[in-house]
């Protein structure tokens, strides 16, 4: 065939595909994403440098250390960086195109030293500022995954 | 380890989208382009590294598609694939190749092209537990990262710009460079669509059809077959952890690649990179990087980035060249812009570098940059 878009182009060979993949998730994962079905949020710490890790790992990238001193952590926090994303990227796990406009930050979560990307309810730049406190908005009914949490609104 | 040096280079034309030629094709192009360069037949290559991000196209094993292309058959031969330092890391592998003595004359070939595939959505296919339900993307990821960057060293919109302009207009002289936009303006940047605030679209690299190669050879065949080799004084690569979230401040802090360039400084004996080096190519994927690269890299003090290029420092007649090539800004098939920022650093040495040639260049730095914070640095020299 040839492009849909140039019918005078050269040969194209064309490949569509319709799959499903699944993948184990580890037992650090496991518990934290059954916690996350309870609306509770934990991240782990390690021993020796003391860094609180989320999202949950087995190891700690500075230490080297087995990770297992799981410990609790808010669902608000600091705003840290932020952007509106104008164009339109597909869903990793789906393959849908998500809808744009929408707003995207990292949040260091009380209670964590990493940060998080997640969703921004707000997508106007000139409302969101670094430093802000924002906080989870969660869907509800809770399935144990990362989207259990919509997205973060702006405290006043 | 041995001395070893780059004594070939070449490259496709680069396009937004090459359909003229097959995967296969493309490579050959830049193979032979490289071969010819340095005056040696496909018969004389012992060994060959690929470089491509084969999720981008899809299509499994590049290596065993195009190696017959790059004269791989009975030979050593293995592939490189981590980002946007596929390039460079695959160069550092040959390096290291021809360093401890398994072969005296090895090929890289890096090649991407976009067109066939899904860029944007290769990139989403990350961690399905984390990233996945709130990927945005090389853009979005980049644009949060910004906005911390700029607020913390005081960059503006302008001062980007400003490295938009420059990497376009240096891509004018550049016949390979996909990008050729001899008007453009900072006004022109700043009015351009906004992609993901406060990048816009001529903050960001261009997605291009292209491959390039070099040729690496050991110190006797080196002296033999070039008048002018670019000697590897430093090949230095770092990684570092998986979520994006995990790098504290990544542009302003870039540990990776401040690290990677000390040691490659280090053992290149170079002090003061401003004054010591004639050239660099830099793995710029959107302008604020660019600027980020320059403190990270020593050229300035942190803080002092917007600077440097409102004063024309890194411009083609500045003290310090940077990407004269047009850089990454004005030319992207990922799996291969790691072996042009090394092939257009080479070709700089051995004065071979056309309209683009900063003269008399005999120091050189070529960077690599991928997925978050991953880095190369490689120092080039015209001394052994």
């Amino acid at each position: 065939m040839t492009r849909p878009d140039r019918p005078d182009g050269p040969l194209c060979v064309a490949a569509d595909m319709n799959l499903s993949w699944a993948y184990a998730s580890g037992a650090p994962m496991e518990r934290f994403c059954a916690r996350l079905r309870k609306r509770r949020l934990e991240a782990l710490r390690c021993d020796a440098c003391e860094r609180r890790y989320l999202p949950p790992r087995p190891l700690c990238g500075n230490c080297h250390q087995r990770l297992q001193d799981w410990v609790p952590v808010a669902d608000e926090g600091e705003l840290v960086a932020f952007t509106v994303v104008h164009t339109p990227i597909r869903d990793g796990r789906t393959g849908e195109m998500r809808p744009s406009p929408y707003g995207m930050g990292l949040i260091r979560l009380d209670g964590a030293d990493t940060t998080l990307n997640h969703f921004l309810s707000e997508n106007d730049p000139d409302k969101l500022r670094l430093g802000m406190r924002v906080r989870a908005v969660w869907r509800p009914h809770l399935v144990g995954a990362m989207d259990d949490i919509v997205h973060f609104e702006v405290l006043p | 380890m041995r001395p070893v040096a780059v004594i070939g280079t070449g490259q496709t034309r680069h396009a937004r989208r090459r359909d003229d030629v097959s995967q296969p094709e493309l490579v050959r192009e830049a193979a032979v382009a490289a071969l010819r360069d340095a005056g040696v037949r496909g018969a004389d290559v012992e060994a060959v590294l690929i470089s491509n991000m084969e999720l981008f196209e899809g299509r499994a094993l590049p290596e065993l598609w195009v190696g017959d292309a790059a004269f791989a058959s009975g030979k050593p031969c293995m592939k490189v694939s981590t980002g946007g330092t596929s390039g460079t890391s695959a160069c550092i592998a040959g390096f290291h190749q021809v360093a401890a003595g398994l072969c005296d004359l090895l090929l890289v070939v890096g090649y991407e092209k976009h067109s066939e595939g899904h860029t944007q959505t290769g990139m989403a296919l990350t961690d399905p537990f984390w990233d996945r339900a709130v990927a945005s993307g090389a853009l979005g990821n980049f644009a949060l990262s910004v906005s911390q960057y700029a607020a913390e060293r005081g960059v503006t919109e302008a001062q980007a710009a400003m490295v938009a302009v420059k990497a376009r207009r240096n891509a004018v002289r550049n016949p390979h460079a996909h990008l050729q936009m001899p008007d453009i303006t900072v006004d022109e940047v700043l009015a351009s669509k906004m992609l993901a605030h406060p990048l816009r679209l001529l903050d960001m690299c261009p997605q291009s059809d292209g491959a390039c190669a070099i040729v690496i050879a050991s110190e006797d065949r080196a002296r033999k077959l070039c008048p002018r080799p670019a000697w590897i004084k430093a090949a230095v690569t770092r990684h570092d952890q998986p979520y994006l979230g995990d790098l504290d401040r990544r542009l302003a802090s870039m540990r990776t690649l401040r690290d990677a360039a000390r040691v490659a400084y280090g053992l290149a004996g170079i002090d003061e990179p401003l004054r010591q080096l004639d050239v660099a190519e830099i793995y710029e994927p959107v302008t604020y990087a660019e600027l980020a690269w320059y403190e990270a890299l020593g050229f300035c003090p942190d803080g002092e980035a917007g600077r440097l290029i409102e004063d024309g420092v890194t411009s083609m007649t500045g003290e310090l060249p940077v990407n004269p090539s047009g850089g990454v800004l004005s030319t992207n098939p990922v799996g291969a812009s790691g072996v042009i920022r090394v092939a257009e650093a080479a070709a700089q040495i051995h004065g071979r570098a056309g309209d683009r040639q900063v003269p008399g260049a005999s120091t050189a730095l070529a960077t690599g940059y991928g997925v978050y914070a991953w880095a190369d640095a490689i120092v080039l020299g015209a001394q052994a």
